[in-house]
């Protein structure tokens, strides 16, 4: 036996004897959660390895015999048009949504820290939109928006701005845009409240030493607030992107992924096709490259933002 | 001082414990929240077997019911409900039974049965769509019924409405309600356009048109026309009346798809060209479902609708409480080149294979036919009696409402049985949507689905 392999061999038993010291000190530690380990295993470990294995058959809706098709579906769904027309409606939905979102949530968190006449009642208030259950917030946008019953209609109609009712929900080109209002308004008041106690935790001295200098508001706003409200900026945002992917509620109820296919995200499509289609293995299929892209995303999120040195 | 409210303020970024502990908090919420919507579930499945029979039955049921029978149905509304409540608890007290009894709502309706069919709990007895019949026959979840329908119990409906339910050659059901359509139009407006309100001249597509474009044309300050577009499945169930009477199909006597026929591309054309050249219909098809043109004719805020029986059962309902004033009439769905259609849909009862208490069910079933209960039960619900003695009933055939419709199951057609039907109509709508959307032209987008359709039903 060389050196080398006499050193490594030491290293290994080193570790080894480490590894086991550090269980043995740690067993208690580990019998007690071990319980919860298993529940985890088996409540989100055992659907995401069912999803997976189920993506690798053909399960047509109309028998119970599954047949092996190895990765057929995945070499299906990449070559497929559809699949990238997916992806970038899904990444308009997620980037608008969730830019719309933190920016009105900022600005609505920034304007309750003030002392503002009223502020319990606003920041009570501000809440309702999230407190309601999202299919019912979405039916209320979609007659908000109808071309003939609808409100927004009404008034532009009242105002002579346009001759009649504009059917915003059934135009290819902005039906999507008509959702995206709704999602922002139902999931504003979750950014809002987390940058408000992000913001309650910024030292006030801060602002008053800036003031002291000369600094304008606005300046305070760039320089104090959002530095230091970045950690809180980055997991709300983090969390908002992740439910906005997947989020199915607001699009199915408002517009069911049409017209043409135009508001459909991958969570509507995998629905579409792995449950109203009753194609169980091409919808498993679609569930793993959309539960990839989250993962990827989640990854390269935490690390770029962990780069800096901070942690959560 | 906002600080001075602030004892943490020195923490100037979420740290790892905080960030457990507002998911833990989360979570708390969440768990809650599943505990509360498990409890709601349950409450409401409760409720709705409560109301089905075990409310104050419920107790007779317990102390002597040996038995119980799970019964799944779809869309019990506020018109039917005690029709059911009442009757299961007279099923539960004749047969010494319990009856758990559940509705969901039509959008649950086939994931809730496929789903317990999948996970081996599937119910006794179950009434949906016969168009799901091929998916469930290729489950082996159904029984074949062929014992009562070809015998006596079968002889009470007409030979159309008994084939609704066959596939394969065997009755997988029995024909619980049926539905077809008509051509509604509002009578004040065709006398505001200049138009004879008692007689229409609605024979023809192109006598529709021409209606159509008079109220266009006229001072009348509604849409002449009410045409779907939506991403939705009704879509398809407006348009197929043009595309039928065209003379095109959707599937060959080999179950392939045909769907871009010439007849078809008239069909298509015609159908858009009323909305992009004609303008006759309401603003935006595409964005409304069949139930909003529906809605729109019973506020008396459209010319011409095609609608169920229940469209006029709703205006008469509305203006007796003085919330509409208008006069409507029902003439059938307009002809095309080659004839006249009417949608024709039929929901079935079966037993599902799963059942042990397959001839209790059979009970269950015979007992739903009773004569009157089946009168009781059209009348109330606003579908086509699918028992020929109860159609017959004066109180069908002389009425203004039901008399067209019973004439027009003569130009019945059902959609075809597929086994991935739902798959097949999404397509359809698809190519009506591209034409309507002036994307693709009748024939591109007909072609395209076409191909699509084929490539998925290979």
């Amino acid at each position: 036996m060389s050196l080398a392999e006499e050193y490594t061999d030491t290293t290994d038993a080193s570790r080894l004897e480490r590894g086991l010291a550090y269980f043995q000190r740690n067993s208690r530690a580990y019998l007690l959660i071990a319980p919860t380990a298993l529940f985890l295993l088996a409540v989100v470990g055992y659907p995401i390895l069912e999803t997976f294995r189920l993506s690798l058959y053909q399960s047509p809706a109309d028998s119970n015999i599954e047949t092996f098709v190895g990765l057929q579906h995945y070499a299906e769904i990449v070559t497929s048009d559809i699949f990238y027309q997916l992806l970038w409606q899904t990444g308009r939905w997620v980037v608008v949504g969730v830019a719309g979102k933190t920016v009105m949530g900022l600005l609505i968190a920034v304007h309750l820290k003030g002392d503002i006449r009223g502020r319990k009642f606003f920041r009570t208030a501000f809440l309702i939109p999230w407190g309601i259950p999202y299919a019912i917030s979405a039916v209320v946008f979609r007659w908000i928006e109808h071309p003939q019953f609808g409100f927004l209609n009404a008034i532009l109609l009242k105002l002579g701005l346009i001759e009649q009712g504009i059917g915003i929900l059934g135009n290819p080109d902005i039906a999507w845009l008509g959702v995206v209002v709704a999602d922002i308004w139902i999931g504003t008041p979750f950014m809002a409240i987390i940058f408000l106690a992000g913001l309650q935790s910024i030292p006030q001295e801060l602002y008053e030493a800036a003031a002291i200098d000369g600094a304008e508001r606005w300046h305070q706003f760039c320089y104090i607030t959002l530095p230091q409200l970045k950690s809180v900026i980055l997991i709300a945002t983090l969390l908002s992107t992740i439910w906005t992917f997947v989020s199915f509620d607001t699009i199915w109820t408002m517009t069911g992924g049409g017209p043409l296919s135009t508001t459909a995200t991958l969570v509507i499509h995998i629905y579409q096709v792995g449950l109203q289609n009753g194609n169980l293995g091409r919808g498993a299929a679609y569930s793993v490259v959309g539960f990839l892209f989250l993962f990827v995303f989640a990854i390269i999120y935490l690390r770029v933002y962990t780069r800096g040195g901070d942690e959560l | 001082m906002q600080s001075s409210n602030n004892p943490e303020s020195s923490e100037d970024s979420l740290d790892r414990r905080q960030l457990l502990q507002a998911l833990g908090a989360g979570g708390a919420i969440a768990i809650a929240g599943c505990s509360g919507g498990d409890g709601g579930d349950g409450g409401s499945g409760d409720g709705s077997s409560g109301d089905g029979g075990s409310g104050t039955d419920g107790g007779d049921g317990g102390d002597g019911g040996s038995q119980s029978i799970q019964f799944l149905t779809m869309g019990v509304g506020d018109n039917i409900q005690q029709f059911f409540e009442e009757n299961n608890a007279a099923f539960e007290e004749e047969y010494d039974v319990d009856v758990e009894f559940t509705s969901v709502t039509w959008d649950n309706a086939r994931q809730t049965v496929n789903n317990r069919v999948d996970g081996g709990q599937a119910p006794d007895v179950s009434r949906w769509p016969a168009r799901w019949i091929p998916q469930l026959v290729g489950k082996d979840a159904l029984e074949p019924l062929d014992d009562m329908m070809d015998g006596e119990f079968g002889q009470k409906f007409s030979e159309g409405v008994a084939a609704g339910t066959m596939y394969n050659g065997s009755h997988y059901g029995v024909p619980w309600a049926a539905s077809n359509k008509c051509l509604y139009y509002n009578k004040d407006v065709f006398e505001t356009a200049g138009l004879d309100p008692e007689n229409p001249s609605l024979d023809t597509w192109d006598d529709m048109l021409a209606a159509a474009q008079q109220i266009r044309d006229s001072d009348a300050s509604v849409p002449a026309l009410g045409l779907a577009g939506a991403d939705a499945i009704e879509t398809g169930s407006q348009y197929y009346h043009y595309h039928w009477s065209h003379g095109a199909d959707l599937v060959n006597d080999e179950g392939l798809p045909v769907v871009n026929t010439d007849g078809a591309v008239d069909a298509l054309s015609f159908y858009t060209d009323l909305h992009l050249e004609h303008g006759v219909t309401q603003s935006s098809p595409l964005s409304s479902t069949r139930q909003d043109i529906r809605q729109l004719f019973e506020n008396g805020d459209l010319g011409m609708v095609i609608g169920h029986v229940y469209t006029g059962l709703n205006i008469d309902s509305a203006k007796e409480s003085g919330d509409v004033d208008f006069d409507y009439g029902i003439v059938q769905v307009p002809e095309g080149p080659e004839g006249r259609y009417s949608l024709f849909t039929i929901d079935a009862i079966t037993i599902l294979s799963q059942s042990e208490h397959k001839d209790l069910a059979r009970d269950l079933i015979r007992f739903y036919f009773d004569e009157e209960r089946r009168f009781q039960y059209s009348q109330q619900k606003g579908f086509l009696p699918v028992v020929e003695a109860v159609g017959e009933r004066p109180y069908f055939s002389d009425s203004k409402n039901w008399a067209p419709f019973v004439e027009a199951s003569e130009y019945a057609r059902a959609r075809p049985k597929l086994s991935n039907f739902s798959q097949f109509n999404d397509r359809m709508v698809q190519a009506i949507q591209e034409a309507l959307a002036d994307q693709k032209t009748p024939q591109k987008a007909l072609n395209d689905a076409q191909s699509d359709l084929e490539d998925a039903m290979e």
